[in-house]
């Protein structure tokens, strides 16, 4: 096989395994001879790990919920996520929690929203074995000033250590256009809890909220600058102390 | 209407495809807009996936076709740049390390290449498909991924070049 030009097709499909048997130990034999060859060879390998390295990052990014929420059927572009949860069970929790209830009843647009991101983001991460979280529990100082410098609002991560949930970190999320933290916690019996935190951008309280969805139930609540939810497998009277706990360590006074 | 199986695989597609937009159109949110309209439509054809073929191809053949028809249709999509348009380049890109190219940069360089050679370098190059897939995707022979990738190469290499010497003066 004759070297002609760098234009030489052999040598684009043996840098792209594509030449197999004697033709690829003829290329072999001629990278050995011939300089220009080999020259050539270390450029389309550089170029490739080029473009590998520019673009590569972007299967390691958190994909938008709104393409995996269309992925799996749950609509997308012009879905309104609290249409579809009408048929879920909502209770409004009433004032016996005391001083954290407020009397904004009617469910506002952002919080059920809210609700539902929390439950997506739920569902998508906590199954996550490997890479549940972006940044974990170990640089707790450093998730707590990036998520309250990304959502806007100063932000305090609940210890749940005394309700048996221990923190594993946290990651960015999204809530419509803006950004969002998600923390995430585990049970000793690998049971995960999250917490989703956005800004409260009605600036308006609402009643603390229970929505069901299968084995799931989300608890939220907005509150001074932040809308929260809470996730996790469990009983609604546990989820109600948990949420009330988180609830009142949240609460920064300001 | 889809499975729940074939829902849960083109979940699991969903990096690739974006890393696969991103790969052809450059813009971050542009690129999305090409997913979201691929997942959708590959939603309503699932009756038309052979399971025996792999998904990611066909995902891609699906996501390549979208972005061709709007590519043709509109001017959003037009990389519309020429070696010519590069040369004003402000220098707002960090000096580069180790010669290394930044994405903006190697972005740029892309925008430069005609559609029909981008998408197969973006196939072989990024994606690491087959010159066999490339070709089922596009739906040309193999000969002639062959011929689109080493000029595409060839190009694309060309425009490095001069911008790494660019790049090279700037910083001195």
């Amino acid at each position: 096989m004759a070297f002609e030009t760098v234009e030489n097709w052999a040598l684009h499909a043996f840098a792209d395994g594509e030449l197999e048997g004697e033709e690829r130990s003829a290329m072999e034999r001629l990278l050995v001879e011939n300089d220009e060859a080999r020259k050539a060879l270390v450029a389309i390998n550089y170029q490739k790990s080029e473009l590998r390295r520019a673009f590569g990052g972007v299967v390691d990014e958190a994909v938008p919920l709104s393409l995996i929420a269309t992925a799996q059927g749950r609509g997308g572009r012009g879905f309104l996520p609290y249409a579809a949860m009408a048929a879920s069970v909502v209770l409004v929790v009433m004032g016996a929690a005391g001083g954290w209830y407020s009397a904004q009843h009617s469910e506002s647009v952002q919080t059920a929203e809210l609700a539902h991101r929390a439950l997506v983001a739920h569902e998508v991460y906590s199954v996550d074995v490997r890479h549940p979280v972006e940044v974990a529990a170990a640089e707790q100082d450093h998730l707590q000033a990036w998520l309250s410098k990304r959502v806007g609002t100063a932000i305090k991560i609940p210890n749940l250590d005394a309700e048996g949930f221990s923190l594993l970190g946290g990651r960015l999320v999204t809530a419509g256009d803006n950004p969002a933290g998600q923390l995430m916690y585990e049970t000793a019996d690998k049971q995960r809890l999250t917490i989703f935190i956005a800004s409260n951008t009605e600036n308006k309280d609402s009643a603390l909220r229970l929505v069901e969805n299968g084995k799931l139930i989300t608890c939220y609540w907005s509150d001074k600058k932040l809308a929260m939810a809470v996730t996790g497998d469990m009983a609604k009277d546990e989820m109600m102390v948990l949420a009330k706990n988180i609830y009142e360590q949240m609460d920064i006074k300001s | 209407m889809a499975t729940a199986n074939f829902r849960n695989d083109l979940v699991k597609e969903l990096p690739y495809l974006r890393r696969f937009a991103r790969g052809l159109c450059g813009d971050a949110s542009l690129a999305d807009d090409l997913v979201q309209d691929c997942v959708e439509r590959a939603l309503t054809k699932s009756h038309l996936y052979d399971p025996a073929r792999p998904l990611r191809a066909w995902l891609y053949a699906v996501l390549r076709n979208i972005f061709v028809s709007n590519w043709r249709r509109n001017a959003k999509f037009v990389g519309a740049k020429t070696v010519d348009d590069l040369v004003g380049f402000e220098g707002s890109v960090a000096p580069e390390q180790d010669s290394n190219f930044s994405v903006a940069v190697i972005t740029e360089a892309l925008d430069t290449l005609p559609t029909q050679q981008r998408e197969v370098l973006v196939l072989i190059s990024l994606e690491e498909m087959s010159y066999k897939d490339a070709s089922e995707i596009i739906g040309v022979p193999i000969g002639t991924i062959m011929s689109r990738l080493s000029r595409a190469r060839a190009h694309l290499e060309n425009i490095l070049e001069k911008r790494g010497t660019t790049v090279l003066r700037r910083v001195k």
